[in-house]
């Protein structure tokens, strides 16, 4: 008897495509809800994406009660307390999270707040703290990349302890992710570039990693395929809806795929790339992305091959030998990458980022090492490995 | 019918069998960090005073371990002083005898969710790769490649060997020293 075992859990209710704002109001008032805060960042409201989710509520004769839209791109837990004050005062029933993985990590953890009672923030983080379902909570992704509509936790800065503190449960997951390809229109070329590729190493380490299970395998192909498709498109037509709404949609896809299988070494080297050189993380997923792949490749031969068909269609697939398959999709997600910087200099290697230092390599390796993500990779990992590999991504 | 009867006593056997591996993997794990330097190394990183704990939920057996300083782990018994800082639990016995008699590594238990940790993540990922060291010490190298998630290259028969062989003296000494105690 096989020892396979695997779970799979994703409750979100998906409103994606042409008017999917325009269902907001028809989905809160459904859970009860008639007095919706928003909770996004300045970025957001400057680029008027605020507009058409507020015009569409008001529409409807829902109104937006309260709007917070000063969320940082590390948020803590003073703003987390801030906004639940706020939502108080306001006698708000609902959250609508507009933004990127910042705003929508506020949501969930005002979300706590303002269902379980308290100030502090400090005092829910962990694993299964929560045990009941808190208020209405709506995201509407505003880039291609994090997933965080459909994954079940959330890290918030402890500004006091200089800390990040994690959150993780089931209660934190949204009703519903609203995906509308208005929201990602004006999403600037190098953003674009590098939250997509961020959604292709979800695709691909939940594809590869060792939780994989058949559930997020199909998630995850049909997200690897959907950005093969579109990334270049969408990179060359910025204003090309149905594109925008193909990267949207897989991100979400991939996001639904790593959720359920995790993901690896990619992650474990971004995270700590993100930490001492603050590189933003879809650039770090980029930069790493096919130096973990070459490092995983004996591990990972047989699911590796098979995405070739997703990043290149069926007849570069068939017109490979089965036993080249997998460095032709290495050579593939290279190729995307050569072709990224071409349009927008997303950088391929550490020294093309101008953030890193060659000292700062073996910080990164170590800590890299003590990441969460690692457990989950295909390979063990020593530390002379990833600093064989930063070497190798170094230039 | 016969398998109705006997699945109370396969139940005990299999807590029996988890029981006895947890007190011999808490006396081992103090004595891997008395005779191996990359083990102290990286419980070195730990706090002194810090407990860690694996135990089956819901109050099934447990093994705790505490940091008592230069990466020296000592054996606590199955049950902490005070809060432990680090536990990691297995959701059930089932999935711990799956764990504990190499039907299923540990990396590939924690990928099929049988088992939760309460606690700083990156400490767990250090207290796992001093748990597969040590498989890959203690274990005939056949049995410990169906524990580790890879089996240390660099792990050669003479160092395994004369580690086993101290490790499992310490075990023994422990376990006398308990017994007559």
């Amino acid at each position: 008897m096989t020892n396979k075992y695997y779970e799979f859990f994703c409750p979100v209710k998906v409103i994606a495509g042409k008017a999917a704002l325009e269902h907001i109001p028809f989905e809160l008032t459904s859970l009860a809800a008639k007095r919706p805060m928003i909770i996004t960042d300045k970025g957001v409201r400057a680029a008027g994406l605020l507009e058409p989710v507020i015009a569409a509520c008001e529409e409807s004769g829902l109104d937006i009660v309260s709007i917070y839209d000063d969320v940082p791109p590390d948020s803590s837990t003073t703003v987390v307390g801030a906004i639940a004050k706020l939502y108080r005062k306001e006698k708000c029933d609902s959250i609508i999270a507009v933004g990127g993985g910042s705003a929508i990590d506020t949501g969930k953890a005002v979300n706590i707040l303002v269902s379980e009672g308290g100030d502090d923030i400090a005092e829910y983080s962990g694993a299964g703290i929560l045990k009941k379902a808190l208020k209405p909570f709506f995201v509407v992704p505003t880039t291609a990349g994090t997933g965080s509509e459909v994954t079940s936790v959330a890290v918030i800065t402890d500004e006091k302890r200089g800390v990040k503190l994690p959150y993780s449960s089931p209660f934190l997951l949204p009703n519903a992710a609203v995906i509308d390809p208005r929201m990602t229109l004006t999403l600037p070329p190098h953003i674009t570039a590098a939250t997509a590729m961020d959604a292709l190493t979800h695709a691909t380490e939940a594809f590869t990693c060792m939780a994989k299970n058949p559930l997020s395998d199909a998630y995850a192909t049909a997200a690897v395929k959907k950005i093969s498709q579109s990334l270049l498109k969408v990179m060359d037509k910025p204003k090309d809806e149905d594109g925008r709404l193909d990267l949207a949609q897989a991100s979400t896809m991939a996001g639904i795929a790593f959720s359920n299988s995790m993901v690896g070494l990619v992650h474990s080297l971004g995270h700590a790339t993100g930490a001492i050189c603050h590189l933003p993380h879809g650039l770090c997923m980029s930069l790493y992305l096919p130096y973990v792949l070459e490092f995983n490749l004996e591990s990972i031969r047989e699911p590796l091959g098979d995405l070739l068909l997703h990043l290149e269609g069926p007849e570069v697939y068939s017109a490979t030998p089965a036993a080249r398959r997998a460095e032709a999709s290495i050579s593939s997600i290279r190729k995307l990458r050569d072709e990224l910087y071409k349009r927008c200099k997303l950088p391929r290697t550490l020294k093309e980022t101008e953030k890193v230092l060659e000292s700062q390599l073996e910080d990164i390796a170590t800590m890299a090492l003590d990441d969460g993500s690692i457990m989950f990779n295909p390979r063990e990992v020593s530390l002379d490995d990833t600093i064989t590999i930063l070497r190798r991504a170094w230039a | 019918m016969l398998s109705k009867r006997l699945q109370p006593i396969a139940s005990q056997a299999r807590r029996a069998y988890v029981e006895l591996m947890f007190q011999v993997m808490g006396r081992a794990l103090q004595a891997i960090t008395e005779v191996d330097e990359a083990a102290r190394a990286e419980t070195s990183q730990l706090p002194v005073g810090f407990l860690f704990e694996m135990q089956v939920m819901p109050a099934g057996p447990s093994l705790v371990v505490e940091h008592i300083g230069d990466g020296r782990l000592k054996y606590l018994g199955d049950e902490a002083p005070r809060a432990v800082d680090l536990s990691i639990q297995f959701k059930h016995m089932a999935h711990a005898f799956l764990v504990m008699s190499f039907q299923e590594k540990t990396a590939v238990a924690f990928a099929h969710d049988r088992m939760l940790v309460d606690g700083d993540v990156s400490l767990a990922i250090k207290m796992t790769r001093v748990l597969n060291r040590l498989e890959a010490f203690i274990l005939p190298k056949l049995v410990a490649e169906r524990a580790v998630k890879e089996y240390p290259a660099t792990l050669k028969l003479p160092n395994k060997l004369l580690n086993a062989a101290r490790i499992y003296l310490k075990v023994a000494t422990n376990l006398v020293e308990t017994v007559r105690a």
